[in-house]
């Protein structure tokens, strides 16, 4: 590791102008991730108006209109302004070029052209809010979606323009992950963060592009009255829900993707073994993003398409179970014998595997279609998704953030509140989304302000530790941001978890602007802790 | 710049040649009644027009097959939309339960109703004057 | 490698080895672009698919309104426009400026022949009324029994227009290349984007290959 130079991507050059037209990977990975976090506190925030209207029955806080409102707001600004643009957008921004020891993305003017269009594509979210909201849920289904009084058509030409920015970066990632590796770095010594954000990216291309044209037919059909989607006009509106799912089934998987190469970097690191089963692990990766298309319809298992479709959809659904097992083996089989630290970082990644887990497995009691017509839009699957959304993409965002925050930054926050929010977030997610599986077994319906008496035990308990997951969250975001105020700076050189990946290896903290002093020369895979420092790690 | 291969002019007629005797084969065969047939052979002659473009137009025969890839994952995924959509769309009510579901969509319109009959010109002709009442009774 | 010649060709970015690697990079992420475009085309093709399978008769018979010999026309212009693009591209290779200007003009021609043809074939359409949705109003002898054929012409106006657009788009960034190449900024040594853009106008052709049966030949 060479010196300092005091130069970094921070703070060379100066200036605003600087930042809003860099062309650094970094510096707009640092843009997105502000952007991100944003949106994720203000869709955080509707959750919570949800949660304390639900803390008891009948209409306390908000009215139904409102209430439907938050619920599709908080969807779609999730989705599409936090979670699908976050780990690509952010992490993936900052370390892909890192990681395969290129300067920069393969196409750095379309990347920063990408941010600006998901801001483009933000700011007609957030002119949707201001002129009185949504309330179709982030769906969108028709017909009510071409009847519906609320500005549907501002969200989905905002969810139309952020789809541009997405398959750019989808596009930036894949050319680069090709094209931009140094030399020796061959397809299986990339660090598996790579290979999820290769087949996030793929999906992004892939699917992405149907979102557009569904969200066009969809404005079109609301001004022109088409008739594709309209049975009053001989159309049929199952069919927009295929045309929405072949997209946003996908799109789970652009959210999950990252998070599973985030895990797969943390585990190893922090518990100083190699990975266990690294190709099965790179294929699993692969394998997912290309099932991902194939199981759409389970989101329509009750609405009206033929029962053989079902039957099909039902089947192949299963098969998302089996790569997906195989990396939560791998992850379990990385950390057995190894020297486990409980870090932040490793914190996270074990509420992960706890989490992502259930989520995982109640997807596969909704996969089945005779109970899955018992449990659809219900609270069942409410929990279901956000196990796997919050506790599985989230939690490995944040255990994500606190990894490379470091190396991003410079500077180290205090890992004891970091390991105490972490507790929090856990267990408040836990006491948050746990009742809501027994609400929704129960046949309490989603989308409801209010409620029978004989929920009210299960929704207090859940609005309760949904405060306490709100703090924990803020105060875990608090921390890494107070950690930059305070200055607490890391020696540059340093590595402080002992990451082997070329970002750990060959660079300074923060980086170079442009990335590495002298290009990177590959001694060692990106998990050879062994190779390097054997005395370390040999106990026993 | 390192080698780009480079297609010789005579390549490039052939092709534009072939390409437009093909447009002239696929209307001319349109004229033929061959029942469903038909769109058999005009996606067939679309299908061998589209590869000629692809593999000499736009150079794929010589590329990196990476690029080949790309383009055949991108066919292969309208494949499964279409396939696994028409799995739907194709079976609708096939349990039978339902008589009304079976045929979804085939209501004609309402707006239809308040719609004059027209000449070939768009322009509303008088509905009991004209020879075209018999084809409204019929419908 | 890493270490820049300092006589390196100025469009080289700092952040590429050598042009072969800036080369590629630029043409296999035009081939994933074309990805996403034919994936944004599938998801109309999959609704023509879907509507033609519950409305057999009425495809068949609303497909007999369009004119065919219009269709081919523009069938043959567009075929045309993709030879003589692909020669600008053969021309700059040779480093023959003037004939890759010349025929990138010529494509540029039939590009706007073809908006032409466009042109008068929808403003047929809307004279008659054979409009998509609840703006057909077309009840003409030949169309009087037709079930729904409001279905037909939303999906034919939808993909001919999205189409059309990518003409336009095109006609704009071939403007752009005729500007560059005059400027000498094209040579042999560099004409990426000249190759990009020619790759973008043959899937334009491509398309309309299959629009051509699907819409004008059989319904």
């Amino acid at each position: 590791m060479s010196e300092n130079t005091k130069q970094n991507y921070l703070n060379h050059p100066k200036g605003i102008m600087s930042w809003l037209l860099t062309l650094d990977h970094k510096r707009i990975g640092l843009m997105y991730l502000f952007s991100g976090i944003l949106f994720f506190f203000l869709g955080g925030l509707l959750a919570l108006v949800m949660r304390f209207e639900l803390a008891a029955p009948g209409n306390d806080i908000i009215s139904n209109e409102v209430y439907n409102n938050a619920y599709t707001l908080h969807g779609a600004i999730m989705i599409f302004l936090f979670i699908i643009p976050a780990i690509p957008g952010a992490l993936g921004n900052i370390l892909l070029p890192l990681m395969v020891g290129a300067k920069d993305v393969a196409f750095p003017r379309l990347n920063l052209a990408s941010f600006y269009i998901y801001s483009f594509g933000a700011l007609f979210a957030m002119y949707t809010i201001i002129n009185g909201g949504v309330d179709t849920g982030w769906t969108f289904y028709t017909p009510y979606s071409t009847q519906s009084t609320s500005n549907v058509v501002p969200m989905t030409l905002g969810i139309f323009i952020i789809g541009f920015s997405s398959i750019l970066t989808g596009l930036n990632f894949i050319a680069t992950v090709h094209k931009m590796r140094i030399p020796g770095l061959t397809w299986y010594k990339l660090p598996l963060f790579v290979w999820a954000l290769y087949g996030t990216s793929l999906v992004q291309i892939t699917a992405t592009p149907v979102l557009a044209i569904t969200m066009v037919l969809l404005m079109l059909e609301r001004f022109l009255g088409i008739g594709i989607f309209d049975p009053a006009l001989g159309g049929d509106p199952v069919l927009y829900q295929h045309f929405f799912w072949f997209y946003s089934h996908p799109a789970v998987y652009i959210m999950i993707l990252p998070a599973f190469g985030i895990i797969s970097e943390i585990i190893p690191v922090h518990s100083r073994k190699k990975i266990w089963g690294y190709k099965f692990i790179a294929y699993s990766t692969l394998s997912i993003a290309f099932i991902g298309f194939l199981v759409w319809g389970h989101h329509m298992f009750t609405s009206g398409q033929s029962v053989f479709s079902q039957i099909v959809f039902s089947f192949i659904t299963y098969f998302v179970g089996i790569p997906t097992g195989v990396k939560i083996f791998s992850w379990i089989l990385t950390m057995y014998k190894g020297q486990v630290s409980f870090t932040p970082p490793m914190f996270y990644a074990l509420a992960f595997l706890f989490l992502f887990t259930i989520g995982g497995l109640t997807g596969i009691f909704l996969g089945a279609v005779a109970l899955d017509i018992h449990l659809h839009d219900t609270y069942f699957v409410v929990a279901h998704f956000h196990y796997v959304m919050q506790g599985g993409t989230i939690v490995a965002f944040l255990g994500g953030l606190h990894h490379w925050w470091p190396k991003s930054f410079g500077v180290m926050y205090n890992q004891t509140i970091a390991n105490i929010a972490a507790l929090g977030v856990f267990i408040g997610f836990n006491g948050t989304f746990f009742p809501q599986f027994l609400l929704g077994l129960r046949g309490m319906p989603r989308r409801y302000a209010t409620y029978d008496e004989q929920f009210v035990e299960l929704h207090s308990y859940s609005t309760f530790w949904s405060g306490i997951l709100g703090i924990s969250i803020f105060i875990a975001v608090m921390n890494l941001f107070w950690s930059f105020i305070k200055k607490n700076k890391v020696d540059p050189g340093s590595n402080p978890w002992g990451g082997m990946t070329l970002e750990w290896t060959h660079t300074s903290s923060p980086p170079h602007p442009h990335n590495f002093e002298e290009e990177p020369v590959l001694q060692h895979g990106p998990y050879d802790y062994d190779k390097v420092i054997v005395e370390k790690t040999y106990k026993k | 710049m390192s080698e780009h291969h480079i297609t010789p002019l005579k390549t490039y007629l052939i092709i534009a040649a072939s390409l437009l005797f093909l447009s002239g084969v696929t209307v001319w065969v349109s004229y033929i009644d061959l029942g469903s047939f038909n769109i058999v052979l005009a996606m067939f002659v679309a299908t061998v027009k589209a590869s000629l473009v692809a593999f000499f137009f736009m150079h794929l025969l010589w590329d990196d097959k990476k690029n080949l890839t790309m383009f055949l994952m991108s066919l292969m995924f309208f494949g499964i939309f279409v396939t696994i959509t028409m799995l739907d769309t194709g079976f609708r009510g096939d349990l039978g339960l339902n008589p009304e579901t079976k045929d979804p969509i085939n209501k004609r319109a309402a707006f239809y109703d308040t719609l004059p009959l027209t000449d070939t010109h768009g322009h509303p002709v008088d509905e009991h004057s004209d020879e075209h009442h018999e084809d409204k009774d019929h419908h | 490698m890493g270490h820049h010649n300092p006589d390196s060709p100025s469009h080289l970015k700092h952040y590429f080895h050598d042009v072969n690697q800036q080369y590629e990079t630029s043409k296999f992420a035009m081939w994933a672009f074309i990805l996403t475009e034919v994936l944004t085309f599938a998801g109309l093709f999959v609704a023509y698919i879907v509507y033609r399978s519950w409305y057999p008769d009425m495809f068949v018979d609303a497909h007999k309104l369009l004119d065919v010999n219009k269709g081919l026309m523009n069938t043959i212009v567009l075929i045309t426009s993709s030879l003589t693009m692909a020669l600008a591209i053969w021309a700059i290779q040779k480093n023959n400026k003037k004939l890759s200007v010349v025929m990138l003009v010529a494509t540029f021609i039939f590009a706007l022949v073809f908006l032409g043809i466009k042109y008068l074939e929808y403003t047929h359409k809307f004279e008659v009324g054979q409009l998509p949705g609840e703006f057909y109003s077309y009840m003409g002898p030949d169309a009087a029994h037709l079930n729904n054929p409001h279905i037909f012409f939303s999906i034919y106006f939808i993909m001919t227009g999205l189409h059309g657009l990518h003409v336009a788009i095109g006609m704009g960034l071939i403007a752009w290349l005729i500007y560059s190449t005059q400027k000498g900024n094209l040579t042999s040594e560099y004409y990426t984007p000249m190759e990009m853009i020619g790759i973008f106008w043959h899937l334009v052709d491509l398309i309309w290959i299959y629009l051509f049966p699907l819409f004008y030949l059989i319904g």
